[in-house]
Formats: structure tokens, C-alpha cells, sequence
């Protein structure tokens, strides 16, 4: 006989007693309410900093990258280090919805929809930076590989620049139809729900004319297998060829072989730290605790402390080896413009460890880990800590070459500079807001994929066979 | 309602392997004394390469059954229940090797102050190399021996502690609330494993004992490197006695499904592998700076070619093409063939890390090294098997088990 259990000393994923239709009621009730006051407000200050944003780029565009404060040396400034920082962030959803998925971490269900909705959102913040750094966007196109008279050098195979581009639009493509995917039985779920006759077009057509037959959900669940197996390595790639455009560098600061694999666990950490500043907003306004409870955050908080240890472990690996390798330039990079408090840029190094490696460390507690504000604070405290990460890199690398010379001025950044990034949290939570009124937030299938296993209700239901001697327990229902 | 088999027995052909394996070991290390060990400096160094590179490779891999073990059980993983006594047993392995390991370093390092080995041991040698002398405060005998010392003595005890609490659970049954204190225990001291593995395994100790070979090179990704290589071996080292035990009718609940889960991690972590060799050998490569590319110079172009392609071909290669399908890792052949294969691929992957800057200019590879493997084979076998008869073969009592019992991909 086959048995759908799992130990009830695992917390319910699922509480207040749901069934079925509690849940599709629940979830879609946002969609179908009249927004409230509360996202008139946020939505419009969300356009309103689209708008400087795009003000901004404008004034980039007609006039000229000196819009912004580069200098001499430090040609990768504000631009670079929030390009990397929204594709850092652009990690958590794919890795929620595929790597978890391969891990079969229940819990993904109650928050892998706002995840994966989150990385698209981010990653076209992302793109915008390298795009708009070209000065001449109009020739943008020229990083696309196709028969041209430009010479040897364009399109240039052997840039990480360009591996780039192919990562992240293949990674935007895949993270995109996997979150479409998801959503076409939900859309059709808004649709048999839908009391006038244009929501039941568009969700109609948005849905693809799903009718939930068996046959549509076997190829559902192939098609979903199939992505997350190809999510999976391209959460890997995106960021190490991330790093790539750092460390294939002889940069001091740059060109460390621990790169690849310390940015990705970077962008996991910063992706679950914005997941988290989400999902406890999400949870509050839609009413949604019952499907992401403590006990979600309490695992995302997990991955917090992990991902921040390892990155942890990558710093001062570096800072070792910028002292055990004995190299001038390396001993520099990392002692004197980095970890020297005093140092002109020293103040973000030490910005950094503070917000990614020690406060993280509050996660080792379990209390700590199942509190609100705690966790709240600290998700937007990480994510400072990640910015922080990519201006240091960028930045303490480049201001001072090898001759003195060649040292840069201070650089901060020009108002338009700040107005792009605020330009890109427009554009951002533009889109999120959207999202939260038009979408289901939370996969409403698959909650009631692992309600009958780890709703609260239903656990309660298994107190038989979790009294059961084990010899017996095998004879009913081993396979 | 049957009961469960859970009293291994050792087998007489399981002790006959074990001690001929031994004693083929102890052979290749006796005529190795006569024939190299005392023939010139070469001869010694290429001797005592061997055994250090032999040892390190079997306490990780065997270290990595702990590592295992206490990530699961932060992740609070339930599928690994069945059949988690067997990285239990391989796991009390550790305590052997770690101390072969210590004595053969503590010779390099105190009795011999071999600097042939260790270039930083020349004392003569660090005050004449500003770079060498710069590392002092790493690079010494004294911080050297005081680390290992604490890495494996700690590695021992938190073990230790690991499997004492594991025994709680053939004792009685629990209760919700004794069941929630056990997994919060068990949580408690797998983080402590994990933290103290993070600063031994995933930083310093690949540093000081194969890294600091290379006294001037450096490469930041080395130590995740090195384990990445040697858990997938210890992956694959657990595949290999689940499957010997199930086929004496051993381990009635782990079934297939557990089997795929295994098979599953051995090609993660294959690729994993992978991609750490290419992100530190790209990097060096693209960058091309001498003081780095040094290390790889012999190893591509000199004489280790051969062996510097083998490594990528049985260990990225061979596991992507055949452990990719479902079938491949539902297959007990297969998985055997592949656990065999991979642990082999792994020690030459750490062959060419420690012999590959020892001997530059030929390749040692031959009975020697296989004589040596063969002792620590055999010691495995001898040991594990030893463990796994002196404890029931599943913690019946675990408040997990049942999840692991229906478990199914």
C-alpha cells in the first residue's frame, strides 16, 4: 500500500487547517479583490522612481557616459557593481524552484512562485547596466554573433563580456519559461474562477487553454523536470561567468581562482535575502501566513547562514592568500585598499564583513532565525553587505594601478549614476507590484501537491503510523 | 511482521580480502624501503610521496562519510536513515588513517625535516627567498604540526560524538518530544563537525599538507578543490558497501530509490568537481601568469599529459555520459563499476597533486603506489567491516527511519 507520510516532527508546510479549496480561495483572493490603497501608494512610487530612472539614462544616453563620475582608472563603477548585484539577486529563484526542487525541499512550494517571479524581475534590472555602460547603445547589437565585416575582433568569442550576454539572456529564457510553466495551471485556475468575460479571456489565453487532463499534467510535470535539469548548471553558470569577468583579469583582487564558486554562493545569499525581504511583505499584506510560515523562513534564514559562511570562507581565503602569496601588488589589493579601515575605500571592505559575514552569524540561533524583525533587518542588511561586496571588488582593484600616476581621484557617484540604480528598484517593484495584483503569488498547484503530506491537518492524520513499531510500519508499507 | 536483519556478520572471504590486501600493502612497503626509500633522495622523496599522498587521499575519503553524515542532518534530511550506518562505519575509519597520516607528516616535517618534500623546511633555503621567508608565520614546522594534530584530533572526537549519539536510537522508542530533542542533538553536533570541517577541509589542510609542496605557488580555489575530490570519492566509497551489503541480504530497506539518491549525488558531485577543475585551470590559463601557470607547466606539457587527461576523463567524462540516465544510477553494476572507478579517478587525481610537483621530470605511477593503495583498501574493508558488525545495521528506533522506509524519488 502506498502511504503519504512524512515524520510529524517535521513542521506542517501548510497550517490552518486548509483543504483544497481553502487554498485556491486564499490564494487568488488578491486577484480578484480591488487593490487596496496600500499598492496604489507603492505602485506609484515604484513608477515614479522608474521614471527618474529612465530621466536618467536619457540624459546618459544623448550625452554621454561623463554623465557619470568615472574616471582614469575606475571605468567600472556604480554601473558594473549593481549590474552584478541584481544578477546576484536574480539566483534564489531558479535555484529555489530547480536546485530545491532536485533536493526535494517541500518548503519551496509555499515561496518559489514570488522567487522565480523576483529573478526574472532582476535579472532585467541586471541587463540594463552592461547595455546602457556600451555609451553607445545604438550599437548595441554588435555583441551578437552573426556574419558581419567589423574585422576579427567583433564579435570578440574570447571575452567574458560576451559569454555574458549568452548566460544571462540563456538564463532569462529558461528561468522564463519555467516560471510560465508553472503558472498556466494557476492562470486556468483564475480563469474558471473569472466573473467577467474579459478576465476570462485574457486568463484564458494566458493559460493556453489548459483543461487540467491527466495528459496535460503528465506533460506539465516532464516539461517542469526537463527545466529545472536545465536551471540547474545555468544557476552555476550565470555567476561564475560573472566572475569570469573579474578574475580571467591579472587584476590584484581580480584574478583569484576561488571566483566562481564563491560569486555563486554570493548570489544565493544576496537572492534569498531579497526573497526574504519579499515574502515577509507578501505574507503580512496578502494575509498569507498560513502558507509561508516560520517554518519557511526558518529554512530560507538556514540558506542566509550558510551561503554568508561560505562567502565567509572565500574572504579570508583571499585575504590569507593576498598575504601567503607574498605579492606586492596582491598584499596591496587586499591589506592596504582593502582590509586597512583607514584606506580611502577601506570603509566598504569592513562594511562588507560586517553586514555578510558576521551579522549573518545571528542565524546560527534558532530564536533569532524564527524572528520577524530580526529577519526582515537582516535580509535588507545582506543585501547592502552584497553591494557593498561588488564595489569593493570593482572598485579597491582599480583606483590605484601599479604606478602612482596612474591613481584616480575619489569617485562617487553623479546624481544620474544613482538615478539609474534607483531607476532599476522602479522598474523592479513596478513589475512586483503587478505581479502581486495580476498573479497567483503562490503555486497553487503545488501547495496542493504537498498539502495531503505536510498540511497540518493531514499530518495530525498520520498519528497511527508514527506510533507504529517498525517492523510492523514495514510490513504494511514497505515497496 | 518479520524482523528486521540487522546483525552484519563478517564474512571469512571479506577478512581473507582484507588481510591479503594488507599484506600485499606491507610488502610493497617493505621492498619500497629497500629498494627506493635508501637508493638516493629521489628514491626517498618519490617513497614518502607515496605514502603521504596515499594516506591524505584515504583519510579524506573516508572523512568525507562523516562530512556526509552532518550535512544531511542540518539539512534535516530523512531519505539517508536506512542506510546511514554505513557512512557511520566508514567514518570510524578516520581515527586509523588519521593517525597513519599524522605519523607519516610528523616524520616528513620533524624526524627527516625532509625540505626535498617540503622546500620550506630549508631553513637555509626560506632566509635566502624573500617570498618563502614572508610565509614563515604559515609555514612552519610548529604551526604545522599543531594544526594537524588539532584538524585529525578533532575530526576523531566530533565523529565520535556523531556515532555515540546514533547508538541512542537502537535503544528505545521516542516519543514526539524525545524525538524532537534527539534531532536537535544530533543538529547541535553536526554543525560543530561542519564548522571545524569548513576550517580544516574547505581551507587550511590543503594548504599545509599538499599545497605547501608548491612553496611558492598559490591558488586560492585549491582546498575546495580538494575536497570536492575527495567527497565524491567518499560518495562513492558509501555506494560501494551499501551495494556489498545488500547483496548479503543486508540493508532489507534500502531499496533502489536510496541507491538513485547516491548515484545522483556521485554525478552532482563529479560535475562539481568538474567545474572547479575548469574554473581554477581556465583562470590560471587565461590570465597566464608565470608565477601561477608554473604549477600546470609539467602538467600539461611535461610528463604528466597523460595523466593530467586520464584525471579529466575518468572523472568528469566517464560519469557524465554514464551516470546521467535514470536507469544508470537505479543499477547496481553500473553504480559498482562507477564507485570503482571514481574513487580510482580521484587517487590519481591526488596522485598528480602531490607526486606531480615531487617528481617533475617522470612519472613514478606503478607497484609501488598500487602496493600502497592496497594497504589502505584492505584496511578499510577490514575496519569498516568490523564497525558495521559491532552495531545493528539500522537505528531502529531514529525518528526519521520511517521516512526513509517509503522513501522513493
Amino acid at each position: 500500500m502506498h502511504l503519504k507520510y512524512e515524520s510529524q516532527l517535521r513542521e506542517p508546510l501548510v497550517t490552518g487547517n486548509k483543504d483544497y479549496h481553502q487554498v485556491t480561495e486564499d490564494i487568488c483572493r488578491p486577484i480578484e479583490a480591488k487593490p487596496t490603497k496600500l499598492w496604489y501608494v507603492g505602485f506609484f512610487i515604484a513608477v515614479t522612481l522608474l521614471m527618474f530612472g529612465v530621466y536618467s539614462v536619457y540624459r546618459e544616453v544623448t550625452y554621454g557616459i561623463g554623465q557619470w563620475n568615472l574616471n582614469k582608472t575606475i571605468g567600472w563603477g556604480w554601473d558594473i557593481t549593481n549590474f552584478v548585484w541584481w544578477v546576484g539577486i536574480g539566483h534564489a529563484g531558479t535555484l529555489i524552484s530547480a536546485i530545491l526542487l532536485l533536493f526535494r525541499q517541500g518548503w519551496r512550494t509555499g515561496v518559489n512562485r514570488a522567487a522565480e517571479a523576483m529573478t526574472i524581475f532582476a535579472v532585467m534590472c541586471a541587463g540594463q547596466f552592461p547595455i546602457f555602460h556600451m555609451g553607445r547603445v545604438w550599437m548595441a547589437f554588435f555583441v551578437l554573433p552573426y556574419p558581419n565585416t567589423r574585422g576579427p575582433l567583433w564579435t570578440n568569442f574570447n571575452s567574458p563580456l560576451l559569454w555574458d550576454v549568452f548566460a544571462i539572456s540563456t538564463y532569462f529564457t529558461v528561468s522564463l519559461l519555467f516560471w510560465y510553466s508553472g503558472l498556466i495551471p494557476d492562470f486556468a485556475t483564475v480563469r474558471d474562477r473569472a466573473k467577467t468575460k474579459l478576465r476570462k479571456l485574457l486568463y484564458g489565453v494566458a493559460s493556453f487553454g489548459w483543461t487540467g487532463s491527466t495528459k496535460h499534467w503528465q506533460r506539465h510535470e516532464s516539461l517542469s523536470l526537463v527545466l529545472a535539469g536545465l536551471s540547474t548548471p545555468l544557476v552555476l553558470s550565470v555567476h561564475t561567468i560573472v566572475s569570469f569577468d573579474f578574475a580571467t583579469s591579472v587584476i590584484p583582487g581580480w584574478h583569484t581562482t576561488i571566483f566562481p564558486p564563491y560569486f555563486v554562493a554570493g548570489a544565493v545569499f544576496s537572492g534569498f535575502a531579497m526573497v526574504q525581504t519579499l515574502m515577509l511583505m507578501l505574507r503580512k499584506i496578502f494575509v498569507l501566513e498560513d502558507y509561508i510560515t516560520l517554518g519557511h523562513i526558518e529554512a530560507m534564514n538556514k540558506v542566509i547562514v550558510l551561503t554568508g559562511s561560505i562567502v565567509g570562507c572565500a574572504y579570508l581565503t583571499e585575504l590569507f592568500m593576498g598575504w601567503y602569496s607574498q605579492n606586492k601588488y596582491e598584499g596591496y589589493t587586499f591589506w592596504y585598499s582593502r582590509a586597512n579601515l583607514f584606506s580611502p575605500y577601506g570603509w566598504s571592505y569592513w562594511g562588507m564583513m560586517a553586514c555578510n559575514v558576521i551579522s549573518p552569524q545571528l542565524f546560527w540561533s534558532r530564536k533569532l532565525r524564527r524572528n520577524l524583525f530580526v529577519t526582515f533587518f537582516m535580509s535588507i542588511i545582506v543585501n547592502i553587505g552584497m553591494w557593498f561586496e561588488r564595489f569593493v571588488i570593482i572598485v579597491t582593484s582599480l583606483y590605484r594601478d601599479y604606478l602612482p600616476s596612474s591613481w584616480s581621484p575619489y569617485y562617487s557617484p553623479s546624481i544620474w549614476e544613482m538615478g539609474f540604480y534607483a531607476g532599476t528598484f522602479g522598474l523592479f517593484f513596478t513589475c512586483f507590484f503587478l505581479f502581486a495584483k495580476y498573479f497567483p503569488v503562490i503555486a497553487i498547484a503545488e501547495i496542493k501537491y504537498v498539502l495531503k503530506v505536510s498540511g497540518d491537518n493531514y499530518k495530525a492524520g498520520v498519528e497511527k503510523e508514527e506510533k507504529m513499531p517498525v517492523e510492523e510500519f514495514v510490513h504494511e508499507y514497505a515497496h | 511482521m518479520a524482523s528486521i536483519r540487522a546483525q552484519f556478520e563478517i564474512p571469512g572471504k571479506m577478512k581473507t580480502w582484507s588481510i591479503a590486501l594488507i599484506a600485499i600493502g606491507i610488502l610493497a612497503f617493505i621492498i619500497g624501503l629497500v629498494t627506493k626509500a635508501t637508493h638516493g633522495e629521489h628514491g626517498k622523496v618519490e617513497f614518502i610521496g607515496t605514502l603521504m599522498y596515499n594516506s591524505i587521499f584515504f583519510t579524506l575519503v573516508c572523512n568525507a562519510s562523516m562530512f556526509f553524515i552532518c550535512a544531511t542532518t542540518l539539512a534535516m534530511g530523512g531519505w539517508q536513515i536506512a542506510f546511514r550506518r554505513v557512512p557511520e562505519a566508514i567514518s570510524t575509519v578516520v581515527p586509523w588513517f588519521g593517525g597513519i597520516t599524522w605519523l607519516i607528516l610528523f616524520y616528513v616535517v620533524v624526524i627527516d625535516h625532509n625540505h626535498h618534500i617540503y622546500h620550506w623546511l630549508d631553513e637555509k633555503a626560506v632566509d635566502g627567498d624573500n617570498i618563502l621567508r614572508g610565509k614563515k608565520g604559515f609555514l612552519n614546522p610548529t604551526f604545522y604540526l599543531v594544526w594537524t594534530t588539532l584538524a585529525i584530533g578533532l575530526w576523531i572526537l566530533l565523529g565520535r560524538r556523531m556515532r555515540k549519539l546514533s547508538s541512542q536510537a537502537d535503544e528505545k522508542a521516542m516519543d514526539a518530544e524525545e524525538g524532537q530533542r534527539y534531532i536537535w542533538k544530533n543538529t547541535v553536533s553536526a554543525a560543530l563537525f561542519i564548522v571545524w570541517f569548513a576550517l580544516t577541509v574547505g581551507s587550511t589542510i590543503p594548504w599545509l599538507w599538499q599545497m605547501s609542496i608548491d612553496a611558492h605557488w598559490y591558488s586560492t580555489m585549491y582546498s575546495w578543490y580538494t575536497f570536492a575530490s575527495s567527497f565524491v570519492s567518499g560518495m562513492s566509497l558509501v555506494a560501494l558497501f551499501v551495494i556489498y551489503l545488500k547483496n548479503k541480504g543486508y540493508l532489507e530497506f534500502t531499496t533502489q530509490e536510496h541507491l538513485h539518491d547516491i548515484g545522483k549525488f556521485m554525478f552532482a558531485f563529479s560535475i562539481f568537481w568538474t567545474y572547479l577543475w575548469f574554473s581554477q585551470y581556465m583562470l590560471i590559463w587565461y590570465a597566464n601568469i608565470p608565477e601561477e601557470t608554473v604549477y600546470f607547466q609539467h602538467r600539461v606539457l611535461g610528463p604528466y599529459k597523460g595523466i593530467f587527461f586520464l584525471n579529466l576523463i575518468i572523472n568528469f567524462v566517464c560519469p557524465i555520459l554514464i551516470l546521467m540516465k535514470r536507469g544508470a544510477k537505479r543499477n547496481y553494476t553500473l553504480i559498482t563499476f562507477m564507485a570503482v572507478l571514481i574513487i580510482f579517478g580521484h587517487w590519481v587525481d591526488f596522485y598528480q597533486m602531490v607526486m606531480g610537483s615531487l617528481s617533475k621530470e617522470h612519472v613514478t605511477l606503478g607497484w609501488l603506489d598500487f602496493g600502497i593503495a592496497a594497504f589502505f583498501v584492505g584496511m578499510i574493508i577490514m575496519i569498516v567491516g568490523k564497525s558495521l558488525a559491532s552495531k545493528p545495521l539500522v537505528a531502529k528506533y531514529h525518528p526519521y527511519l520511517k521516512e526513509s522506509i517509503i522513501h522513493h524519488t
